[in-house]
């Protein structure tokens, strides 16, 4: 029973490390960080933003030699993480952490870090704020994080997502007057 | 609001990211300076990307303790799957065996201890078949995946398994 070769996934591991599934992944782990932002800006928790990166890493060594150029590669990395985010946001529609937990975190953050120059938050405008992005249709919300919690710009944001800037710009403007909008129905004054 | 504030609001996003060109920010900057409603409006925008931010920032936090995939892990290997394909050969092989042993004695006798020793081949067979489909996902294993294919025919030549190694093969 015991004849099955014990160097078999150590060579299986080796084979499929080489080259090209090397490179996909040396790019993923070069990504890392923008996709973690991509992950938080979605309102992931930890566990399931763990196991879509783990997703969108066996299909990134999947993909082998299918894209030629590593910013092909790189589009191609952020547009199946938005997608996956944004697939677990629809299922939970959720960002997860009230305006006062986040709030309370801050403030502990801030005591350690002893920072001074960080703007008074009002808990009642982040949580109007809050519960919008989490009201914010898709085609809206994607685009929001890509420009501006991962500093794309509108034309990186509409190769990535396949869209004419013009069309990101106009689904920005759109996402960015209905939170403003919001917190002015709401009564609170900028 | 009137007429321009409505033309305004069009482009007040743009003119708060820094978009529009000189010409058309001194336009808005201008109107702004007359407007009450379209500078609260400004600041509630960038009051709500300050605060969008705070959330967005919030989990960021969290999401760096998530652990980058490694190369081990990212290789979800789904066993149940191949388990119950390998079972599933055992399980014909086996009662194939002990029908031909048990009800056509005659033709052939053969030995309980013969009959565990085949079973325990097949089963062996089966299970190197099923990590070498497995592997033969990905186009870099090619060669080991031929050389397990290779294996199991030589060595367990009378299995299921070997007929189907044999086939890849070809």
């Amino acid at each position: 029973m015991n004849e099955i070769n014990p160097d078999f996934a150590a060579k299986a591991y080796q084979a499929a490390s080489e080259q090209s599934s090397k490179q996909k992944l040396d790019i993923f782990l070069a990504e890392l960080g923008r996709l973690k932002r991509i992950v938080a800006g979605l309102g992931l928790s930890a566990q399931d933003g763990e196991d879509v990166l783990q997703d969108v890493s066996i299909q990134a060594l999947k993909q082998s030699g299918k894209y030629q150029s590593r910013e092909d590669s790189v589009r191609w990395l952020i547009k199946v993480t938005v997608n996956r985010c944004l697939m677990e946001h629809r299922r939970r529609r959720s960002f997860r952490r009230r305006a006062c937990e986040m709030l309370k975190r801050r403030s502990e953050n801030k005591t350690n870090s002893n920072r001074t120059d960080e703007k008074v938050i009002d808990a009642e405008e982040l949580e109007i704020v809050r519960e919008s992005l989490q009201e914010l249709d898709d085609s809206l919300l994607g685009p929001t994080i890509l420009r501006y919690f991962c500093d794309l710009n509108s034309k990186e944001v509409g190769q990535i997502l396949g869209l004419k800037a013009s069309t990101v710009r106009s689904r920005l403007r759109e996402a960015r007057m209905i939170l403003a909008k919001r917190l002015l129905e709401r009564g609170v004054k900028p | 609001m009137d007429r321009s504030c409505e033309d305004i609001k069009e482009i007040l996003v743009d003119y708060a990211d820094g978009q529009l060109s000189q010409s058309e920010s001194n336009k808005i900057a201008e109107h702004l300076a007359e407007c009450e409603h379209c500078r609260e409006m400004l600041e509630a925008l960038r009051r709500s990307l300050e605060l969008a931010e705070v959330v967005w920032e919030d989990g960021l936090a969290e999401a760096k303790e998530i652990r980058a995939p490694s190369p081990r892990k990212a290789r979800k290997i789904r066993w149940p799957r191949y388990a119950a394909v390998a079972a599933g050969i055992l399980l014909m092989l086996t009662t194939s065996i002990i029908w031909r042993a048990l009800v056509r004695p005659a033709e052939k006798e053969i030995s309980f201890a013969e009959i565990e020793r085949r079973i325990t081949e097949a089963g062996t067979a089966a299970r190197l078949l099923a990590a070498a489909e497995l592997l033969a996902e990905y186009p870099e294993a090619e060669a080991i995946v031929k050389e397990q294919y290779r294996y199991i025919v030589e060595t367990y030549p009378e299995t299921v398994a070997a007929a189907q190694a044999k086939l890849k093969i070809q």
